[in-house]
């Protein structure tokens, strides 16, 4: 009973009606397991599901690899070191988040094909031919190369953050101790950042494993295949979802595992004391080293995939039609910032919810919402039609009440594109979110209680101020992803409603990449001022 | 008798022996109470419950005959009227001195509010830093803040969790001293929880022992140095 | 909190609501005509479209100046697009479906979304051939699945059908893309239907057989294989050759001009060719329109533009192709039911995956 009273409040009345929102259409997908196998499982298991899988588990484990090989690399050097271009490349390394993996497939692939620049002018200029088999990117290692390099931020950014406000102390005792750089970095960083680490890398593996454009073009199959192969080749939808809960299923085995591995060893800083780490000024040989080592991954990442984006740009201006371009910037950021505010307010929500109740197993409960985020988009999107048009059809007396002589409203509006973006990146602002609670610990809110402030005072007044950074991060996250994503948009869009990603898959799809790079080269300057305000905004904060 | 604990119980969601096991105690107005005991005593646990921050299995928790828990009542901790200082002070990174200590004090005029700041700034002696930053403060500073901020809105009750942990050896002498006139001057009935017997006997009333959730003996200062009375004798 | 959250929420949706209606404020006043439709004419068409190409919203706009009728578009992926009609159900908004594979027309007709509808005018402009049996569904451009050579390595006489690439004499010469593509998957759906289901198995093998290395890219990715040296000859779509003659980039069309394109099984089965088309969805509310906009696209002047801007051949039969696809010479089709490719489809993907074409 008093527990109750404890637990009982409005927080997790609507932190449980968010999740429970949020798990509805993957609990559609889920009862998928339970459908009874046909010919078409028969068939995928006997011929290609083990191959299938065997390819997927080499991308996830080779691109988490690197990706956190990466991420972590950069975000110790960044933290720890000063030394030449190091203030622009700390905000210029989140940048090949910007650009859509499959848009980088592309572009790499232009790079490096017979009649890309490189073999163009070996061949023309110099008059060498090379082994063509030589630039061949499209195969397992190249897709993981261009994993690899657009999403390898995801463990930069988290690891950056925590390791630049949270390890100088344990850092300087390590130094007192007489540690050197490296023993550092192997015995203190990468054990104490393990959390930033996991959470970072289980969104690049999540990222992965639901890709479906880099695969489908370089020819690799993938689990990914499967689903859309027993779905459009034997239009056999039961079984492509049957394919994707047992997805959803693998990911519950990873969330569980991951929990497991962070264990009890939760590290919450919950003290005046967080102070920045300061950082170590590094010349000669040193400084060089460092800058070229971040320099290249940000060319290789950014730079190159742009420049050729650009030149293919001016090769194409003015054959492709230019005029509607605004409209679709207009609708890319109003549907990416709406989704993105309500993604980060829901998930302040229920954050707020995992951080004051008590139970360990009540604060698994939001873990749940992650599940949209495992799975191709393009099956999330038939769960949420199936949920709107049922709840259409429940809503269609209300409809008439209204005068509205539609039998599909929300169906047929935004609001179902919306819907299915925040149930499908929820899990990217929770993460940020999450680690932003995991941050400020619970003392200052319990302080401002004793002080007599009520829980929605306490929110307003001291967790979302001192929020501020993970909220950004949130929001700027989350827009750029929805800024780039393709199947959900082309599928639950309404009429006439075009985005600048549609657009460059449009001309993507069509093995036009040329035509497609207008509007991916506004995708990336746009979300490139995102990340720009976002840092901006971050170094100004106090503290 | 101004504050009257009965029977307290409490143990952690994941364990079933108790973290605390029938903690009874009274307390007169005005009293400075230590709870002594090593860590991992329970002696955090008692302080939170009563703050509460951590909700009791079993037991009564009275103010001036309100009733803050029993066994069907419990009041959230924002509605007790109890101060609490922080082991680390948990200062709000992004106000200023003087708006931590304003926090507290959202029930009273403007003009009432200003006299109260003035007087709490006075009494910790710290006017004049009204406007820094909560790091740009030193840890002796920090504590005299977080103590205004307790005392400001006029608590029934102080609670201190550690109140000297994070301070050096050299201020923490000068600090007990501090301590204590602030919180004879302020008059305020205080429970402060510390492993270190010199604290406890440098300012505290009396001093409640715990070992392993249970009270070993409550007394003087002057009475604690004998052996240790045997459980249950003092209930 | 949980009335501000809740009052937050749904006053949220109802904006949302109200300017997503704004946006599909055609599709909303089409519902609205569906009962006086006897009465007055609605002035909308609601088309999913799995074709991205601009020369069709060029086509779509000349049609709304033509007639008046507005032409509202969700472009997706066939499939998809299939599928979310399917769960409108009678509610859906759509009137026509246009997808660039006969295979999804003939899976939508399957599912019992589509219904008949027809014109004199469409009969006129589009052979029997290209038509569903029961009038369902209209083809509206069709594409050839051809040899392309190197012309430097290759003779035409070489060359003979489809099948002979499976000789030894290939080994190791030949490219295509990955099965998961629809145009091969269509590919081997004739050979079934044509060949029966073992000699198509022997096909697809003796092609797995002789590639020249695993499938990747694209169809225009082949030919830039051919061009580096990689195999001979490659089966792709004259629509992706056409493209890559009249690339903004001079070195794909320095690649392109390198190479022959060959009809192959003229003396035998034919071509295999593939259509664009469109259905008319069953709970369509504009189906008069609907067939309206069938009818200008299979009209001389939109085939005019199919073929030349988009290097496709025209259906209507009183219509010359562009003359780069004239100068590739006419060609024999394969002489089949086009539905049989959407019947054969999932066939087809068991014997690619069984033979292991990845």
């Amino acid at each position: 009973m008093k527990r109750l009273m404890l637990n009982v409040n409005s927080w997790t009345i609507s932190a449980c009606f968010i999740i429970i929102l949020l798990f509805l259409p993957n609990l559609t997908i889920l009862k998928g397991v339970f459908v009874p196998s046909n010919e078409n499982w028969d068939h995928l298991k006997n011929f290609v599901l083990q191959d299938y899988i065997q390819t997927s588990v080499l991308l996830v484990v080779f691109t988490a690899f690197f990706s956190i090989v990466i991420g972590l690399s950069l975000a110790w050097l960044i933290a720890q070191y000063q030394f030449p271009l190091r203030n622009f490349l700390k905000w210029a390394l989140i940048l090949p988040l910007a650009i859509p993996p499959f848009i980088g497939a592309y572009t790499y692939h232009g790079i490096v094909n017979y009649t890309g620049v490189i073999q163009k002018t070996l061949r023309n200029e110099f008059d060498i031919a090379v082994n063509p088999s030589f630039f061949d990117i499209m195969n397992i290692p190249g897709a993981i190369f261009i994993y690899t390099l657009f999403l390898y931020p995801y463990v930069y950014t988290i690891t950056r953050i925590f390791l630049s406000n949270q390890s100088a102390s344990l850092i300087e005792s390590a130094k007192i101790l007489g540690k050197g750089p490296w023993q550092i970095f192997f015995q203190i960083v990468i054990p104490i950042s393990r959390v930033a680490i996991i959470g970072g890398s289980s969104l690049v593996v999540l990222e992965v494993l639901n890709d479906y454009g880099v695969v489908k073009y370089f020819g690799i199959q993938t689990f990914s295949t499967a689903i859309f192969q027993t779905w459009f080749g034997f239009g056999d939808i039961e079984t492509s979802i049957k394919l994707s809960a047992s997805l959803m299923g693998f990911v519950i085995l990873i969330l569980v595992f991951e929990k497991l591995l962070r264990g009890k060893k939760q590290f919450s800083f919950a003290s005046t004391k967080v102070k920045p780490l300061p950082l170590i000024k590094l010349v000669g040989l040193k400084a060089l080293f460092a800058t070229s080592y971040v320099s290249v991954i940000f060319c290789f990442a950014f730079l190159i995939p742009v420049a050729q984006l650009v030149s293919w740009f001016i090769l194409t201006f003015g054959k492709i039609p230019i005029d509607e371009f605004f409209l679709h910037i207009k609708n890319s950021v109003l549907v990416a910032g709406i989704s993105a505010t309500i993604i980060i307010f829901c998930a302040l929500i229920v954050g707020n919810f995992s951080r004051i109740v008590k139970g360990k197993y009540v604060k698994l409960l939001p873990k749940v919402t992650v599940l949209g985020y495992s799975i191709p988009g393009a099956v999330i999107a038939v769960a949420v039609v199936t949920s709107f048009i049922a709840l259409d059809r429940f809503l269609s007396p209300l409809y008439s009440a209204m005068g509205i002589d539609s039998k599909l409203v929300l169906s047929v509006s935004i609001v179902m594109l919306i819907t299915a973006y925040i149930i499908r990146f929820f899990a990217i602002g929770y993460n940020a979110i999450e680690s932003g609670y995991d941050k400020i610990g619970v003392d200052f809110s319990h302080a401002s209680r004793m002080l007599g402030a009520g829980l929605i005072k306490t929110f307003v007044k001291v967790d979302l101020p001192m929020m501020k950074g993970a909220i950004i991060s949130g929001f700027i996250l989350v827009f750029i992803d929805i800024m780039k994503e393709i199947p959900l948009t082309l599928i639950l869009r309404p009429f006439n409603f075009d985005t600048l990603a549609t657009k460059a898959f449009q001309y993507a799809s069509d093995e036009r990449v040329m035509a497609a790079s207008q509007a991916s080269l506004f995708i990336i300057t746009i979300s490139a001022i995102a990340i720009f305000v976002f840092h901006y905004l971050l170094e100004k904060e106090p503290r | 008798m101004f504050i009257a604990i009965e029977n307290v119980c409490f143990s952690y969601s994941n364990s079933k022996e108790n973290a605390i096991d029938g903690f009874s105690m009274t307390i007169d107005k005005g009293e400075v109470i230590s709870i002594l005991g090593r860590s991992g005593s329970g002696k955090s646990s008692i302080l939170r419950i009563l703050a509460g921050l951590e909700l009791p299995t079993k037991g009564t928790f009275k103010i001036a005959d309100n009733i803050l828990f029993n066994h069907n009542i419990f009041v959230h901790p924002e509605k007790r009227g109890i101060g609490l200082v922080f082991q680390d002070y948990a200062l709000f990174p992004h106000m200023t001195v003087i708006e931590n200590i304003k926090f507290g004090l959202f029930k009273l005029s403007k003009d009432e509010k200003k006299k109260r700041l003035k007087e709490v700034l006075e009494l910790v002696e710290l006017t004049g830093f009204e406007n820094r930053y909560p790091y740009q403060l030193s840890g002796g500073q920090q504590q005299r803040v977080a103590i205004a901020r307790a005392l400001a809105p006029k608590p029934n009750l102080l609670l201190l969790d550690e109140p000297f942990s994070n301070l050096d050896a050299e201020l923490q002498y000068k600090i007990r001293k501090d301590l204590r006139d602030i919180l004879k001057k302020a008059n305020i009935t205080s429970i402060f929880v510390t492993h270190d017997e010199n604290d406890a006997h440098a300012l505290a009333d009396r001093i409640v022992k715990i070992d392993k959730g249970r009270i070993v003996k409550i007394g003087r200062p002057c009475d604690m140095l004998g052996t240790p009375i045997k459980d249950g004798v003092l209930q | 909190m949980k009335k501000i959250i809740s009052l937050f929420v749904i006053s949220l949706l109802l904006i949302l609501a109200a300017c997503g209606n704004e946006s599909s404020d055609p599709a909303k006043k089409s519902s609205t005509t569906e009962k006086e439709e006897t009465v007055t004419e609605s002035k909308e068409v609601n088309l999913y479209t799995s074709r991205h190409y601009d020369v069709d919203d060029e086509l779509y706009a000349k049609f709304e100046k033509e007639t008046g009728i507005k032409v509202n578009v969700i472009k997706g992926e066939a499939d998809e697009l299939l599928e979310r009609i399917k769960r409108e159900g009678d509610a859906t908004q759509a009137d026509l479906l246009y997808t660039a594979d006969v295979g999804r027309l003939y899976r939508a007709k399957e599912d019992g979304v589509l219904q008949a509808g027809s014109s004199e005018l469409l009969d006129k402009q589009i052979p029997k051939k290209f038509q569903d049996n029961d009038q369902m569904w209209y083809g509206l451009t069709k594409r050839a699945r051809v040899i392309i050579y190197n012309k430097d390595k290759v003779k035409p006489e070489e060359l003979s059908t489809y099948e002979a690439l499976t000789e030894d004499k290939w080994k190791g010469r030949v490219l295509i893309r990955s099965s998961e593509n629809v145009y091969n998957q269509s590919l081997l759906a004739s050979f079934i239907d044509i060949n029966g289901e073992e000699k198509a198995k022997e096909w697809a093998a003796g092609i797995v057989n002789n590639l020249a290395r695993n499938p990747e890219g694209g169809d225009r990715d082949q030919a830039k294989a051919i061009a580096a040296g990689i195999g001979d000859v490659a089966i792709m779509n004259t629509y992706y050759y056409g493209q890559m003659l009249n690339s903004e980039d001079p070195e794909e069309v320095k690649v392109a001009e390198g190479l022959g394109v060959y009809f192959p099984n003229q003396e035998t089965t034919g071509t295999h060719v593939n259509i664009s088309g469109a259905g008319i969805v069953k709970h369509s509310k504009n189906k008069e329109n609907a067939i309206k906009l069938l009818e200008f696209l299979s009209a001389p002047e939109a085939q005019e533009t199919f073929a030349t801007a988009n290097f496709e051949y025209p259906v209507n039969v009183d219509v010359e192709p562009s003359e780069l696809l004239k100068s590739w010479g006419d060609f024999k089709e394969q002489d089949i039911p086009l539905s049989v490719l959407g019947d054969n489809n999932a066939k087809s993907i068991m014997i690619f995956n069984e033979v292991g074409w990845k």
